[in-house]
């Protein structure tokens, strides 16, 4: 058994983050292989912008006009990965009615894995012909005027529906705006709080929050892709058990007297209040265990002359601190 | 402004992951440049069958340091580049973070190379337009030209103040040469200006889709449209000064003192608090959790879609 006061196991903002990050590892793995081993059959519920990609490529190909998908404007990441593996359903659907695609990124990284994907899924459906060099195409690292690129784009090829998934940030509204200028069917969403808003008020149909990532289950009903959704439920709810729970404690707490209370980094005496009424020597809000949970009380003297370290000798010749 | 002396000074301590110049460091530059080239020849020779789990096992490697120093225990209050570690814990702890650099650096190295790329893309796409007299190849060639003016002559502007003044003398507007006039035209001038119009556009764009998305159709447009015209309403001094008045004399004269509550900027707060908040909190949750389990199948390989 470890002593973190000793040296020997201590984390510098306590245990509970990479608990809780292992409980939600721990629930994500274990229904990837209920959903793998062929457990009962797990619900997704319905969500309206997925089902929207059918009609909006419908529309497309009636029109004869290409499908517009933006991966956002962020660097290549989970969010991008995310966003180009639904694409790679958008194409699919789009290939199969030889409707044109157009892929635009803003990173170099996202354009040049977008464009395996994307030949991929042309190759899959056997239209190897159908993947030219502008249906996936690098625009610009910088922010407007990759936004300028893509509304011109809009404009130039009058897209019939427009795909915006992503991390994206000011622009988001220029191109649902563009694309509404159009007449494109937009379907949109993102992973910034900021932009969803713009979304809403633009967008034919928006992925709101996780709704993003559940978006490949929804599509592929992949048992590894369903299982982690379902992972992601189960940690959702013990996350919503310890607000709630934290909530409770920490009320709880705060209508109580204490005899100790907290100044700097000592704990001193104080006198119990005995008109209940909420005075100096009621417990503060960062002497309550939820507080002390996330934030362990390590007194200064706990740790003084006890995690000295040598110095490592400074070369010849080199400054001294010079990194 | 000469980056070299500057760099040079900077190597105080050899680690693992950095050595001091010399030629142990000529050695490992070279071995790498052997390994590299091997590697290259080997990948390109690895039947298709086979790449996904190239793919998989360079993501885990990639992925491998990050989990392993979130994981390990960090030491407290620690100077990893000038302190030396005293017991095993420890040791990994430093040698976990100092490879976060080194990772980093790899990546970056990665991302310059696809940019190499991303603008193949781009001129190739351009000059066939262009040759090919596509539909509006006009632009095309708009294009490539400021793309050939801009990294010429952004190019000669960074070469002259980082190899040829050594005093600095190019931080004053007088010591200008035609090329660094050139240059703070296009980029100053032209290209920030055109940034900068570009993002206040914007404000026309939110006004367009405000109206239309508060148009009251359905009961969630009007919700929409009641909450967004109180946080608006809030914004204005004057009415709030004089409805606030209004409701605390209405409340005193009628000894009720719940109607404090409807004072517009309470209401707003309360709005904000109450209802934005935890939604915009709530949403991140979800986020964050569809983030974790995204990276948890990339790393793990066990993700179908994309090019594994």
């Amino acid at each position: 058994m470890f002593n973190w006061l000793e040296g020997q196991q201590y984390l510098d903002t306590g245990w509970v983050g990479v608990f809780a990050t292992l409980m939600v590892v721990a629930s994500i793995l274990f229904n990837i292989r209920r959903a793998e081993k062929g457990g009962k059959n797990l619900f997704i519920r319905r969500i309206a912008g997925l089902n929207a990609i059918d009609d909006a490529i419908g529309r497309a190909t009636e029109m004869g006009r290409p499908v517009l998908m933006v991966p956002g404007i962020g660097a290549l990441d989970a969010i991008s990965v995310q966003a180009v593996n639904i694409f790679a359903q958008v194409t699919k659907s789009a290939a199969q009615f030889s409707t044109p695609v157009r892929l635009c990124c803003a990173s170099a990284a996202v354009y040049a894995y977008a464009q395996e994907v994307i030949r991929d899924v042309y190759t899959e459906q056997g239209m190897t012909d159908r993947f030219l060099p502008e249906t996936v195409q690098f625009v610009s690292d910088q922010q407007f005027a990759f936004a300028a690129g893509v509304s011109g784009m809009i404009h130039r090829e009058k897209v019939a529906a427009t795909f915006l998934l992503g991390a994206f940030y000011a622009e988001s509204l220029i191109f649902a705006e563009t694309s509404n200028a159009v007449g494109a069917i937009q379907v949109a969403g993102s992973t910034q709080s900021t932009q969803t808003p713009f979304f809403i008020a633009a967008c034919d149909y928006v992925l709101i929050g996780d709704e993003f990532y559940a978006a490949s289950a929804y599509l592929t009903r992949d048992p590894v892709l369903v299982g982690s959704l379902v992972g992601q439920d189960w940690a959702k709810i013990f996350v919503a058990c310890t607000i709630m729970l934290g909530t409770l404690g920490l009320s709880a707490e705060l209508t109580q007297m204490t005899s100790t209370h907290r100044s700097g980094n000592k704990m001193v005496e104080v006198s119990e209040s005995s008109e209940g009424k909420r005075t100096e020597e009621r417990k503060k809000g960062a002497d309550t265990v939820v507080s002390r949970i996330f934030k362990p009380y390590i007194p200064e003297e706990m740790t003084k002359d006890r995690f000295t370290r040598e110095k490592k000798p400074v070369p010849e010749g080199a400054e001294a601190g010079g990194e | 402004m000469n980056l070299f002396p500057s760099m040079m000074a900077q190597v105080v301590e050899e680690s693992f992951f950095k050595k001091v110049p010399g030629p142990g460091l000529y050695g490992l530059l070279a071995l790498g440049l052997i390994l590299g080239i091997v590697l290259c020849l080997a990948l390109s020779r690895v039947p298709s069958n086979m790449r996904r789990w190239v793919i998989v096992g360079f993501t885990f490697l990639a992925g491998l340091p990050y989990v392993a120093a979130y994981l390990w225990p960090t030491p407290v209050a620690a100077d990893f580049q000038t302190e030396i570690p005293r017991n095993g814990v420890e040791k990994v702890g430093f040698f976990l973070n100092q490879a976060m650099d080194p990772v980093g650096t790899i990546t970056n190295i990665i991302q310059g190379f696809l940019l190499g790329v991303g603008f193949y893309s781009l001129v190739r796409i351009h000059y066939t337009k262009v040759k090919r007299r596509q539909e509006n190849w006009g632009f095309s060639i708009v294009l490539l030209t400021c793309f050939v003016l801009m990294a010429v002559i952004g190019l000669w502007d960074w070469q002259m103040r980082t190899f040829v003044d050594t005093t600095g003398a190019l931080n004053v507007r007088d010591n200008w040469t035609a090329v660094n006039y050139i240059q703070d035209f296009l980029f100053e001038g032209i290209y920030q200006q055109m940034d900068s119009a570009m993002f206040s556009m914007i404000a026309f764009f939110i006004l367009s889709a405000a109206y239309r998305a508060f148009r009251i159709r359905s009961v969630e447009a009007t919700v929409m449209m009641a909450s967004a015209l109180i946080l608006m309403l809030n914004l204005m001094g004057a009415l709030t000064f004089a409805q606030g008045n209004a409701i605390e004399s209405l409340a005193a004269n009628s000894n009720n003192m719940f109607l404090m509550n409807f004072k517009i900027n309470t209401f707003a707060d309360w709005l904000r608090s109450t209802m934005q908040i935890p939604a915009i909190r709530a949403i991140d949750f979800g986020v964050g959790l569809g983030a974790l389990a995204m990276g948890l199948r990339l790393w793990l390989g066990l993700e179908k879609g994309g090019v594994t």
